[in-house]
């Protein structure tokens, strides 16, 4: 900047450099001195005074920024203001965007540009405004002015690339296209084009325009040479020609970019799509946001073509296919060879469904390339396609075709490929746990023979075989779900502990651990070993998912405040500075890039995670200062009282819901945040297949209601939590009908209760009905499990609204009808004492129900605190507030005691908890000795096996492995670990334990005042 | 069988089994983002059949006269993808735009001086090390430059070694 400095609003350079200096190293009250010093000297310089409104938000004073730079605005728009340049506009622009207030900075630069029209700097500060508030068409209208000034091709880009935002963001937008065109059009003729990235601009309008033909000319003409490399060119055209159905001439196209990359898998796919005119639909997905294998979705193409052409298009497909195999030297190009399996199968779909042609590319390919960790998911989808009785042949084939006694890498790299391709094909479910007990050993036993292969690499290089040890524990993890033998849960986790000491680097076994523990209810350990996997930047979008929902439901609360915190962090930051990078994209001229980063703007505020973290954020600041009303008052009024998240979950928002998790990683029994098959029974004879299309089916349907309901219900909380509190605090003074607001008040909660019993899928008629059923015994709190949590806080929020509304909410048949406050009491008392029954021991009972006894404590029943804290409060002397000669306060002796009741039977609950949980804490030694026993069974088919061999190995010492190895195995002890898991254990009970006891003083002190109001 | 295309926003939502690795640093938005803005061509990514991102390279040119030279920042394959050559595929790619589109003079790269299977592939490449820097990383570990000289380098003088290690302030780029 420094060279602005001598145009700075007319002040020296020398004056100003020094300010700047201390800014920049963030030495900012004496940035300020200086400052002040030098506004002494130019008190009306607009300049100066953005300056000054700069440091002051550094130093996070936002309100005397903001009015020292709406000062200097007023002097800019001032008629006697000599010095008018783009620096102290964009000193403004940066404190103004800092203070999200870009409708400031926008009407300076307007109001810049009409008294110099022709500033072609403050045009693009301008154009910058309008890209930073998202106005396609105004930054069009700028480009357009600013290209008429100055006639150079990139502002005439600039409009066109605001009218390819106009396009994929405003109906209707499509409609511009032709004139983008002539635009371009006429300055080409003029002009012509300078940019790689102008002409694929071009041609997009082109192609989107479905103008094909005339866009292969603009390419095949002199333009064409702006294509940097020859291969994009080719890529570009061969699209073009298919999409104009010139399949001929595509294939060929395709053919020459193959010949010199005969690895571009996309490529191949154009190809052959378009020798059987068919074209383009790759089975593919990149544009969906889980990548997911669909065999269907790449069977369902199918050619009009005879049959004959189809046999003589294919074989000559196959011919030159074969001959780019020959032209590999490097032994490494498998495109080619999994060309050839693609090839055999369009051969058995169209004619020979019995073809042996096709398993036996898939055989040569294993040949070649089974070694590779690759191998078996490269050719998944074909692998889906074969009868049992090829899968048989398939693995004997290959299972033959080496000695797996001798130890190669490529030995390995075979016998993992072997046991992949049956984890794929679920083949495993089919076997007998004895059998699969069996296998188990053999890939921990193989993991370990072939240690020695690896003793010489890096201790940062991924070893060979590592994969044997997840494989062996998602087996182990099968043995569970059949058996519901505990050991087997423990050696799942053993064989992967076990392979982190041995490198402690492997993020899939660290992913796997996370999941395993949460399951077994030793979040902590989970979340030490999430830690490490460092997640953070975009990361957290993708991959928080593996640890974040099961912390949310967990006594953990300030680790999951954390973790909250930071994903947050980044999402705000992020669409923050989003508009700036396009911007950047804009000033490099790199339009594709434009479009893009819009879109993917897009796509993260639209991101489901993104507005259900942000309820849950509120939602968790409340628990963890539920037993503190001021507190909880002071989180909501920083929120605007829940009204913005309200805003948020509107049906048109919910509509554009992005999921950008992924969830490749996650282990096969829970392939989405809210599906855990552990949970479920095991059915016996499930085929293999039934297992895939679950899990598939899983996936698909991430994106399906529960979910965005769930979602939806989260964000009416925060609000509900306001307004209960909120109309409490009057509903005590019987003389105060209509008190203050309080009409609207009762108006807007009954919508939102309306929305929160839909949300569980009910009117709230239904809903209230339900309660009632479920509070008096009449109905199963079972049969409502899945929502229990849900119906629990609507319970809560249905008796404060009762509290205040004019309304009868709730229907009563007579006296002895319960009243909204026994509703609450009963559900609370039968919800929470059916958990502490059913609860089996949680030492040996993974899965267990600590999450939702957590949630029933920190969620509703925080809120019935708050809204009892809030009545007691407000039968309390009202000190200033009191109005003078105001109605009489006399308090209503029987809502008091219905609220002492409530409390006194919140304290009886939450007294069981405790009691419970002391129940479940023991000494350290007895509970290691529960879960070892589990290990050390009798039988000699349960689990155990698996364990002794770790032991065994990591005692015995093999000089073959070399000393890193060993030494890293001697610190192995399979009781350490499980000491650990016990420790996680209880320290997730301790941490519950404090939750109750906050909630109980709490109680204690209410019960105390109301006992003195009463009497 | 790859497909190496340009890399766009929509990966980085999908580059976790690349990035999770511990070597593989996960850079701020700002930072991928200019990369795409500024130097679209030096930021690639390969594809697997089943469209999964099997690596990517990350990279720039910059630099005056003589030192006028494409940069690799990072580059990277999810272990699954290993042993196949695939960081050598993306080398050469950002080595040929480097030399043929943006005539430059040679690549370099930046290296942890204890990372010795990155030392040893970068070598297998053709890369020498030009200099050592001191304390780079994080003012502890120190760097290597590495470097490999294109063909505009008709006399190879961009890689001659230099004698002494430098610190990182006699840097000359960022």
């Amino acid at each position: 900047m420094a060279s602005k400095f001598g145009l700075a609003g007319g002040i020296p350079e020398r004056r100003v450099r020094p300010i700047w200096d201390a800014v920049d190293s963030r030495q900012y009250k004496a940035a300020l001195k200086l400052c002040t010093a030098l506004l002494a000297k130019h008190p009306t310089s607009p300049y100066v005074l953005a300056l000054k409104g700069l440091i002051l938000e550094r130093m996070g004073k936002p309100d005397e920024a903001l009015s020292v730079c709406l000062n200097a605005k007023e002097l800019l728009y001032s008629d006697n203001i000599f010095h008018f340049d783009d620096l102290t506009l964009s000193t403004l622009q940066i404190v103004f965007q800092r203070l999200e207030r870009l409708d400031l900075a926008t009407s300076c630069y307007e109001y810049a540009c009409t008294k110099y029209p022709n500033n072609l700097e403050l045009m693009m500060g301008l154009f910058n405004c309008y890209v930073r508030e998202y106005s396609y068409v105004k930054q069009q209208q700028t480009a357009i002015k600013m290209y008429k000034t100055v006639g150079e091709e990139r502002f005439l880009l600039w409009a066109v690339c605001s009218i390819q935002l106009q396009v994929h963001f405003s109906s209707g937008g499509e409609k511009l296209l032709p004139l983008a065109e002539a635009l371009l059009k006429k300055h080409i003729s003029s002009h012509s084009l300078h940019e790689p990235e102008a002409l694929a601009l071009y041609i997009s309008i082109l192609e989107q325009q479905s103008k094909y033909d005339a866009a292969l000319e603009v390419l095949s003409g002199d333009l064409g040479s702006l294509m940097g490399r020859v291969e994009d060119k080719l890529r570009l055209q061969g699209r073009l020609l298919a999409q104009a159905c010139n399949y001929a001439a595509a294939s060929e196209i395709y053919q020459k970019i193959l010949e010199s990359c005969p690895d571009d898998w996309e490529s191949f796919l154009h190809y052959l799509g378009c020798l059987l005119e068919h074209d383009v639909n790759v089975p593919k997905s990149r544009t969906s946001e889980h990548t997911l294998l669909s065999v269907d979705s790449a069977l369902a193409l199918k050619t009009s073509l005879s049959e004959e052409l189809v046999e003589s298009r294919l074989s000559s497909a196959l011919s030159f296919v074969q001959k780019l195999q020959g032209n590999d030297t490097s032994e490494c190009v498998r495109g080619p060879h999994l060309a050839n399996i693609e090839i055999e199968r369009q051969r058995r779909l169209s004619a020979n469904p019995t073809d042996r042609k096709f398993i036996e590319a898939l055989v040569n390919y294993f040949h070649r390339f089974g070694h590779l960790s690759c191998a078996a998911s490269d050719v998944e989808i074909y692998l889906h396609m074969l009868s049992s009785d090829e899968i048989t042949e398939l693995l004997d084939t290959i299972s033959r075709s080496f000695d797996a006694s001798s130890f190669s890498v490529k030995g390995l790299g075979l016998a993992i490929t072997i046991f992949k391709v049956q984890e794929l094909l679920g083949i495993f479910f089919s076997k007998s746990t004895t059998e699969l007990q069996r296998i188990a050993k053999v890939m921990v036993e193989t993991f370990y023979k072939n240690l020695p292969l690896s003793r010489d690499l890096d201790p940062q290089e991924s070893m060979h075989g590592e994969e044997l040890l997840c494989m062996a524990s998602s087996i182990l993890v099968q043995l569970f779900w059949r058996t519901r033998n505990l050991g087997y849960l423990t050696e799942a986790i053993l064989v992967l502990e076990f392979g982190l000491t041995v490198r402690k680097y492997v993020w899939q076994y660290k992913v796997i651990l996370v999941h395993l523990y949460s399951y077994l209810g030793a979040l902590p350990l989970a979340y030490r070993w999430y830690v490490t996997l460092e997640v953070k930047n975009i990361l957290l979008e993708s991959a928080s998912h593996h640890i974040l929902p099961q912390m949310l439901n967990s006594p953990l609360l300030q680790q999951t405040a954390d973790l909250v915190k930071d994903y947050l962090k980044f999402m705000d930051d992020h669409l923050k500075e989003s508009a700036d990078l396009t911007c950047l994209a804009y000033r490099h001229r790199t339009y594709s890039k434009v479009i893009e980063f819009v879109q993917f703007k897009e796509r993260l505020q639209h991101s489901m995670q993104y507005l259900s973290v942000r309820s849950d954020s509120i939602i968790l600041s409340l628990k963890q200062k539920a037993e503190s009303l001021e507190e909880v008052e002071s989180i909501l009024e920083n929120v605007n009282h829940g009204a913005r998240l309200v805003e948020l979950s509107n049906e048109d928002n919910m509509k554009h819901f992005t999921f950008n998790e992924d969830l490749q990683a996650r282990p096969w029994w829970t392939p989405t945040t809210s599906v855990n098959f552990l949970s479920e029974p095991f059915h016996e004879g499930s085929q293999p297949a039934c297992f895939r299309a679950k899990v598939c089916e899983h996936k698909s349907t991430e994106k399906d209601d529960p979910k965005i309901k769930d979602s939806e219900r989260k964000s009416l909380l925060p609000r509900l939590v306001y307004l209960s509190m909120h109309g409490c605090a009057f509903s005590l003074r019987e003389a105060e009908p209509n008190g203050s607001g309080l009409g609207t008040d009762a108006a807007e909660m009954k919508p939102l209760l309306e929305k929160y019993s839909r949300s569980i899928g009910y009117s709230i008629d239904d809903a209230l009905s339900v309660i009632l059923g479920m509070s008096s015994g009449k109905k199963s709190v079972k049969d409502f499990a899945p929502d229990i949590v849900s119906w629990m806080s609507f319970a809560v929020f249905i008796n404060a609204w009762n509290l205040w509304s004019n309304e009868l909410v709730i229907p009563r048949a007579d006296q002895s009808s319960p009243s909204s406050w026994q509703i609450v009491d009963n559900l609370v008392k039968i919800c929470i004492e059916e958990q502490l029954i059913d609860a089996n021991q949680i030492l040996t009972s993974p899965g267990n129900n600590i999450p939702v006894l957590v949630q029933m404590i920190t969620e509703p029943m925080s809120w019935h605190l708050v809204v009892i804290q809030s009545c007691v409060r407000s039968m309390a002397p009202q000190g200033k507030k009191k109005k003078k000669g105001g109605p009489s306060e006399r308090p209503n002796i029987p809502r008091l005691q219905a609220i002492q009741r409530s409390v006194q039977c919140m304290i009886d609950t939450l007294r069981s908890v405790q009691s419970w949980l002391s129940d479940q804490m023991r000494p350290e030694e007895q509970a290691l000795d529960i879960l070892l026993s589990y290990l050390h069974g009798a039988s000699e088919d349960g689990p155990g096996q698996i364990s002794c061999i770790l032991e065994e190995n990591s005692a015995r010492h093999n000089p073959e492995l070399g000393e890193r190895i060993a030494q890293s195995l001697e610190t192995w002890s399979s009781a350490g670990v499980v000491r650990r898991i016990v420790g996680a254990e209880q320290e997730l009970l301790v941490e519950l334990k404090k939750i109750c006891d906050s909630k109980l003083k709490l109680l204690g002190s209410e019960s105390a005042s109301l006992s003195s109001a009463l009497h | 069988m790859t497909t190496i295309r340009r890399f766009c926003c929509d990966d980085l939502l999908r580059f976790s089994s690349v990035n999770l690795d511990h070597l593989t640093e996960t850079f701020n938005m700002s930072f991928y983002m200019t990369y795409m803005a500024r130097w679209p061509d030096y930021f690639h990514a390969a594809v697997s059949p089943g469209d999964r991102v099997m690596g990517y390279i990350m990279g720039k040119v910059e630099g005056q006269g003589e030192s006028w030279h494409g940069h690799v920042t990072a580059v990277s394959v999810a272990s699954e993808f290993r042993r196949q050559k695939l960081a050598k595929k993306l080398m050469n790619l950002l080595e040929e735009i480097s030399d043929k589109m943006d005539k430059a003079y040679f690549v370099d790269l930046f290296v942890r001086a204890s990372n010795m299977p990155a030392i040893r592939m970068y070598e297998k490449l053709g890369y020498v090390v030009y200099r050592r820097v001191l304390r780079y990383y994080s003012g502890e570990e120190d760097g290597l430059d590495m470097r490999k000289a294109l063909s505009q380098d008709v006399e190879k003088k961009s890689i001659i070694p230099l004698k002494r290690p430098i610190t990182p302030d006699e840097l000359e780029y960022d």
